[in-house]
């Protein structure tokens, strides 16, 4: 089981990591490509500042909890907390950045970690909820939507289990192939599904870019479906 | 041949019945609509810059539904179809499946979605029951842009026939008729309404003016949607008012080339938009004009302001909504508003296209709390305002007029009744259109005019009829 671990913990931990970042890479390098390459000069018309302002006030989401939605929003806000906090700062995973990737983060306490652990967790489990039993949510969710709520579930309930074994049922070693494992899913996962929205986010929310549309491409998609004879 | 009977015909020869659109179409056809929305899809993605947002978007898209609450359409429905994700995720999904690597590899191995007919019933229905209103991309935390998707669904569709015969009809006059604009106004019409409108400002006022047509070389050329020069002289009367108060009288024009400011393009497809832009510019350019003036219209505002720099190349021409040079003469002292004569409550309907989608909120309520005395806010206001229901070309579509009242302005019609207004400001021809028919429907107790009619009553002029005097005469008249 060592074997596996490690095994887990080295290689394993090295490609999954390194899919999920080129995988986010290949992304931004296409649209800034595209923006770049199509848009070009016509980038000089856009509004940079109110998008800017726009995609900041995400960041503290006041404004935005609207009536209706509130519950759904602010449990998604504190689990994106949780969901970056974690990782990230915890102490254990601090000496994994450092070895892996040449990196000495700050650590957050133990305590503050497994605090904001269990709260992730219940944010999933609302979430989930939510998906479950709100009529209009529950018609737009696919079963991605679902899995990958489960994807992060995981990790962070197998993290738990492994840093307290007064609670874990199950043997340590498993617990914590399972944690690693499914972290590297969740890795591997990030850029291929709704995920990849940790760079794409910022590319969304530049629609004011689109709407700088190419000139003289209406007449070329005209003459190529209806040749140069085209009427309205 | 009535409907019923030309579908049993067509089922007797054989062929399949007519399908039922939500809406009138030219050349409803019923053959090959899914080959011929994929080749179409296939041309905008490999001629246009789509390819990018789409890809973005369908990967990362959320589906948090947030949009759905802050959508009027869903609210006045409740139905999960008119959620803006739902709606938009009809041609992501498209795209995902037929145009993307991931999409092709899921489908061969798989299976899942693939286009059919009624997906293709869906999307006509669909995207036209959204007033392009753009409300849920301000609250989409991923910044998704329902309205942008949504015009391109249209584009596509337009591309295989399927658009509402009243935009496609009113473009192809403005684009290939002898008139040059959506209403089919002839120039001597217009001469003769500018004319009407001459002798009524001297009624009213007391002055004698000739409006300026075809002067060469004026600071201003002014455009407005043509349907006011038929449905609203009092907005434009007030748009007049303005421009002499202000001593700017001989410093613009109406071109009689092209004097129609309307583009359903931006509603429905990028060739259409540009085309008439170019169409704007040129009579712009064979009067030597300076500076685009809009009209009250929204849409005919954003549509100038935003693509005339897209797709003008080096004209340069600056664009300017009419309310905006009135606040400027309004600061600068070149006017003056009578702050007695507007007794009314008076409310304010923020047209989409200018306010959320545009640089317009605070402009026109300075000018309206210069001179009103009683104005109330709707709840919400400003960039966050309820379309009036009639936005993204629904208004001039006559027969979907019971969905506009009942389900797209039902949300509107309420906020309106809440200010408890005596007069509702929408300075906008599509919104004006949809707010009366909203206030008759529902049977409110408001007036819907544009801020320049409300001007029309209030402003100083030099030399002419005092405000209070022509406020008796016009209550005499109504007596």
């Amino acid at each position: 089981m060592e074997q596996w671990i490690s095994f887990a913990k080295g290689p394993l931990f090295a490609f999954a990591f390194l899919v999920m970042v080129l995988g986010l890479i290949r992304l931004v390098i296409i649209q800034v490509y595209s923006l770049i390459l199509q848009k070009g000069r016509r980038l000089r018309n856009v509004p940079w500042k109110k998008i800017a302002l726009e995609a900041t006030s995400w960041a503290v989401p006041v404004r935005h909890l609207i009536p209706g939605t509130r519950f759904f929003s602010v449990t998604s806000y504190l689990f994106h907390i949780g969901v970056l906090t974690v990782p990230i700062l915890l102490t254990d995973h601090i000496a994994l950045w450092e070895s892996f990737l040449g990196v000495n983060l700050p650590a957050i306490g133990h305590r503050l970690a497994d605090l904001l652990t269990l709260f992730t967790m219940a944010c999933i489990i609302l979430l989930f909820g939510c998906r479950l039993f709100i009529p209009r949510l529950k018609s737009m969710s696919k079963f991605m939507d679902f899995a990958l709520l489960g994807v992060i579930f995981v990790p962070f309930a197998s993290g738990y289990l492994a840093s307290h074994p007064n609670v874990n049922p199950f043997p340590w070693e498993t617990v914590m192939l399972v944690h690693i494992l499914s972290a590297e899913v969740l890795f591997i996962a990030v850029p291929f599904t709704k995920l990849s929205h940790i760079v794409l986010f910022f590319f969304d929310r530049i629609s004011q870019l689109h709407w700088q549309l190419r000139p003289g491409a209406g007449d070329r998609v005209a003459e190529a479906l209806f040749g140069k004879e085209t009427h309205v | 041949m009535s409907e019923k009977t030309e579908m049993a015909n067509a089922t007797l020869a054989g062929r399949s019945p007519i399908r039922s659109y939500p809406y009138y179409i030219e050349n409803p056809e019923t053959e090959h609509r899914v080959e011929r929305f994929l080749e179409a899809f296939a041309a905008v993605l490999k001629y246009t810059d789509y390819k990018p947002l789409l890809d973005s978007y369908c990967t990362s898209n959320a589906k948090c539904n947030r949009c759905a609450v802050t959508c009027p359409v869903f609210l006045a429905t409740g139905d999960p179809k008119d959620i803006p994700c739902y709606r938009s995720n009809l041609l992501l999904d498209i795209y995902k499946r037929y145009f993307t690597i991931g999409g092709w590899l899921k489908a061969k191995f798989a299976g899942g979605f693939e286009l059919t007919e009624a997906v293709i019933d869906e999307m006509l229905s669909l995207f036209y029951r959204c007033t392009a209103c753009r409300r849920c991309t301000m609250e989409c935390p991923m910044g998704v842009d329902h309205g942008l998707v949504t015009r391109l669904g249209r584009y596509v569709l337009s591309l295989i026939g399927i658009v509402p015969k009243a935009l496609q009809v009113s473009v192809r006059e403005q684009l290939e008729g002898e008139t040059r604009n959506t209403s089919k106004v002839p120039k001597v019409a217009l001469l003769d309404t500018l004319s009407f409108l001459s002798d009524e400002l001297d009624d009213l006022m007391g002055v004698s003016l000739e409006f300026p047509v075809d002067q060469m070389d004026r600071e201003y050329v002014f455009f407005c949607a043509v349907s006011d020069y038929l449905m609203e002289p009092e907005t434009l009367m007030g748009n007049a008012a303005v421009l002499y108060a202000a001593g700017d009288w001989d410093k613009w024009t109406i071109g009689t080339g092209n004097y129609d400011g309307i583009n359903y393009g931006l509603f429905y497809s990028d060739w259409h938009l540009e085309n008439i832009i170019k169409q704007l510019l040129a009579e712009v350019d064979r009067l030597r004009g300076n500076t685009i003036l809009i009209g009250e219209c929204g849409h005919a505002s954003r549509s100038a302001h935003d693509f005339v720099p897209v797709f003008g190349g080096s004209h340069g021409h600056s664009v300017i909504n009419f309310m905006e040079y009135t606040l400027d003469c309004l600061e600068k002292g070149k006017i003056t508003l009578d702050p007695n004569i507007i007794t009314e409550r008076v409310t304010y309907h923020d047209p989409c296209n200018i306010a959320r989608s545009g640089w317009i909120v605070e402009q026109p309520r300075a000018i309206l709390k210069s001179f009103v005395r009683d104005f109330v806010e709707m709840e919400p206001h400003g960039h966050n305002n309820y379309c009036c229901g009639g936005g993204g070309g629904l208004v001039s579509v006559d027969e979907i007029h019971d969905y506009r009242m009942e389900i797209g302005g039902k949300v509107k019609a309420e906020q309106l009744r809440r200010t408890g207004a005596d007069i509702c400001i929408a300075p906008c021809a599509n919104c004006k259109k949809q707010l009366k028919e909203l206030v008759e429907h529902y049977d409110l107790p408001c007036q819907v005019m544009g801020l320049h009619d409300l001007i029309l009553k209030a402003i100083v002029i030099e030399g002419a009829k005092i405000p209070q005097e022509r406020k008796e005469e016009a209550a005499l008249l109504e007596m």
